[in-house]
């Protein structure tokens, strides 16, 4: 099809691509080429809109109403929202999850930097090294979070057998919700870190070590290339591992759900347990989960706008 | 679009395809948030058929039948003699439903919103019938299931069937909390008898945890899910406490003095070391190995566990250490066990032809001879009272012989429409006493007030 376009149609778009933006839809559709491909990404718009705009609508509106899991009730405007930020659970949840995604995506971007930076350098045995920091991502979460509840576990659990026997805690781990939630984020630091450390990586390797080479010859310090070069030639990479991280722990269910034996509240087990479990929260289970979806929103909206994360490959 | 391009103006050209890479996956990212959404808002409606009974190619009346896995194979091997002694009339079709009770009842759920779907008879769990029956969704069996022949089967899973004066279920196979105690410690302590009472259950530990050196006294499940509930309960019914009043299960009645002795006992436990502090935390699952290991005198616990001591993979005592009883009672109380187990219950939208097939295969079902046969082969603890006296479901399965007094005295949980939402609230505050961070009266009354909230509620 393409090869069908008349070239003098097609140079405008090409060349000069401040043209095309005056041009409008009309425009857009009279080229060929780009209704082709208009056409062969509709089927993939229609499922998306099916999929996933609809269910996001239906939630908005499930929502607003008093409907339960067997049917849609009458409209109460954001009373669903209201008796949520009233439920100590939904209270819970939410602290819960700000504070476990706060710090150990600040943990795992500190660590995951230090690994990355380590493992950057050229060193017998890199290739050994960086399979085995990847080891604990590659298992399933379900999975590391059972095995470490069995290390937490009083009867049998090596770290809580450890702990007791320096004094550093006077009851078992999993009876306290406290150091149940200091024990989420330990796992998750050491689940994830590896993820982190392999997306910087990726950042680092895109940066010539010509630049460097340029610097040291100009007299510049370690920690002068560090703030001058690698950070800021690292920052879309960072950006990109820390939007991720960030959002994937808002969103923190299973490990939770599993290490704690359900004991552990997020916002995303609340959910979970207002529309599947009860079934008198089913709305407010719906209010929680558009809650998650917009704030999650907003979260990906700070870090693009506000820290100007590139959202395109555009040159522009 | 976005010019925020840094750096020293060389790495643009070549370099410039690796950061292209990561900007894309970054774009999806920001799709990727909406899909994340969207997956969290999982909502389904679906729709439901109708017409006449569904047939097979010999002309018989399909019943799809559900129920969770059937590790045993007796199921099986019955339905295949059912199939048999009908063929041409009636066929029965197991459809596997998965192991945990709650994802099962979740989609059993799903079903009967979208209609009903093709499922006519229900294997479940007894904690399910008010819940299904409010909603209409399973059929009415008070007529079929009469009153002459519910007085063969015991008293509580047939209670746990009645809702709202109407019976909606026949008892299938029963659980029951039962009271697992060391024999040997206790020959060795000079004790007789196995405890009768909460109190002499204590004093026995303590004295047996302090000269035989045992780590534990007691172990039981405090954790916060519905098998926590199931022991506050039996706490608490122990001493005569009940969720809801008995003619109406609306008004809900916990907020009494025998409540709150029943969960102060239950905390009790763990205040005064006969029970660690970790049982709060505890499912069946972790209390199984305390005690199979020989480091607790007495675990309270369901039938099953009885198999796996003496199993040298899992136990670390002999059969002949173990003794079992009924739970231990309030001081001048009765012995109160939580019931467990599973029921028949008829979809309410198949067909009358299907319901009526169905109810014949109830009938085979829970007859003497079938339920002698699982009693046998799977060591499924039958329903009918009869049974507890026939020799060789004595001889062959003893923790019938053992615990038989328990499981005639089984109380069902609340029987509410609202059950599930019940239980998470019970759970959770049993839980907190357990785990001494609400006292007992601080738990009564907050129940008190959750749970009216929550059964006022329930569906008409």
């Amino acid at each position: 099809m393409a090869t069908a376009t008349p070239p003098q149609r097609d140079a405008p778009t090409g060349g000069q691509p401040q043209k095309k933006k005056r041009g409008g839809i009309v425009r857009e559709f009279k080229n060929p080429e780009r209704r082709t491909a208009y056409l062969m990404v509709l089927p993939t718009l229609l499922i998306i809109l099916t999929i996933a705009f609809f269910p996001i609508l239906y939630a908005v509106v499930l929502s607003l109403t008093s409907s339960t899991v067997t049917g849609v009730g009458s409209f109460t405007g954001v009373d669903n929202y209201v008796a949520m930020f009233q439920n100590p659970a939904f209270l819970e949840g939410l602290y819960n999850t700000v504070i476990f995604t706060v710090i150990s995506v600040f943990f795992e971007f500190v660590i995951g930097l230090a690994i990355a930076l380590a493992i950057n350098r050229a060193f017998r045995g890199r290739g050994l090294v960086r399979a085995a920091v990847l080891v604990p991502w590659a298992f399933p979460t379900v999975i590391s979070a059972v095995m470490w509840r069995l290390m937490f576990q009083d009867q049998v659990g090596v770290i809580n057998y450890v702990a007791n026997a320096l004094g550093v805690i006077s009851q078992p781990i999993l009876s306290d919700r406290t150091l149940l939630l200091i024990s989420a984020i330990g796992v998750d630091v050491w689940k994830t870190t590896p993820f982190m450390a392999l997306l910087l990586l990726a950042g680092l390797q895109t940066i010539p070590g010509e630049v460097y080479e340029a610097a040291k010859v100009d007299g510049a310090s370690v920690v002068q290339r560090f703030f001058s070069i690698t950070m800021p030639l690292l920052k879309p990479a960072l950006l990109v591992a820390l939007l991720f991280r960030t959002l994937e722990s808002y969103r923190v269910f299973d490990l939770f759900w599993a290490m704690s034996n359900r004991e552990l509240e997020s916002l995303s087990t609340f959910v979970y347990t207002g529309v599947r479990i009860s079934q008198l929260q089913f709305a407010q289970g719906n209010a929680a989960s558009v809650f998650i979806f917009v704030s999650a929103f907003l979260l990906a909206l700070v870090f693009i706008k506000g820290f100007g994360m590139q959202t395109s490959t555009e040159d522009g | 679009m976005r010019r925020a391009r840094m750096g020293m103006g060389r790495p643009v050209g070549r370099r410039g395809v690796g950061r292209r890479g990561v900007s894309r996956r970054d774009f999806l990212k920001v799709g990727g948030v909406s899909l994340a959404g969207a997956a969290l808002l999982g909502t389904a409606a679906c729709g439901g058929g109708g017409g006449g009974p569904q047939t097979a190619d010999d002309g018989s009346i399909v019943v799809v039948f559900s129920m969770a896995p059937d590790d045993s194979g007796s199921l099986t091997s019955l339905i295949e003699r059912f199939n048999e002694d009908r063929a041409g009339e009636i066929q029965v079709d197991y459809r596997q439903q998965p192991t945990d009770t709650g994802a099962y009842f979740d989609q059993l759920r799903t079903q009967f919103q979208a209609g009903g779907g093709d499922i006519a008879l229900i294997g479940g769990d007894v904690i399910w019938p008010a819940q299904f029956a409010a909603n209409g969704w399973i059929a009415d069996l008070s007529d079929r299931f009469t009153e002459e022949m519910r007085a063969d089967f015991i008293e509580g899973p047939v209670e746990s069937n009645t809702y709202d004066g109407s019976v909606f279920g026949v008892p299938w196979f029963t659980d029951a909390g039962m009271l697992y105690y060391r024999q040997d410690l206790l020959d060795d302590a000079g004790i007789s008898e196995a405890p009768t009472t909460w109190e002499e259950l204590k004093e026995m530990a303590s004295q047996i945890q302090e000269e035989a050196g045992t780590e534990w006294g007691f172990v039981f499940q405090g954790g916060n899910y519905e098998g926590g509930t199931v022991n506050g309960l039996e706490f608490i019914n122990s001493f005569g406490g009940e969720v809801l009043a008995e003619d109406d299960a609306s008004q809900v009645t916990i907020d009494s003095p025998e409540s709150v002795a029943g969960l102060e006992m239950e905390r009790s436990m763990v205040e005064d070391e006969v029970s660690q502090q970790a049982v709060s935390t505890y499912t069946e699952e972790e209390s199984e190995p305390t005690f199979l290991n020989g480091n607790a005198v007495f675990c309270r616990n369901w039938p099953y566990m009885y198999g796996l001591v003496g199993d040298p993979e899992a136990s670390q005592i002999e059969t002949e250490q173990v003794g079992v009883s009924a739970l231990p009672a309030a001081e001048g109380g009765e012995s109160v066990s939580g019931l467990g187990g599973w029921n028949f219950y008829i979809n309410a939208a198949v067909p009358q032809e299907t319901q009526d097939a169905a109810w014949e295969f109830v009938q085979f079902m829970t007859d003497p001879e079938q339920q002698k046969f699982r009693a046998l082969e799977g060591g499924f603890l039958p329903t009918l009272t009869d049974l507890y006296e026939d020799q060789e479901i004595l001889d062959e399965v003893p923790v019938i012989a053992l615990g038989g007094e328990a499981l005639q005295r089984t109380v069902p949980r609340p029987v509410s429409p609202v059950y599930s939402d019940m239980s998470l609230q019970m759970a959770e505050q049993f839980n907190a006493v357990v785990n001494g961070n609400a006292t007992p009266e601080e738990a009564i009354t907050t129940l008190q007030e959750n749970l009216q909230g929550i059964a006022d509620q329930a569906p008409e």
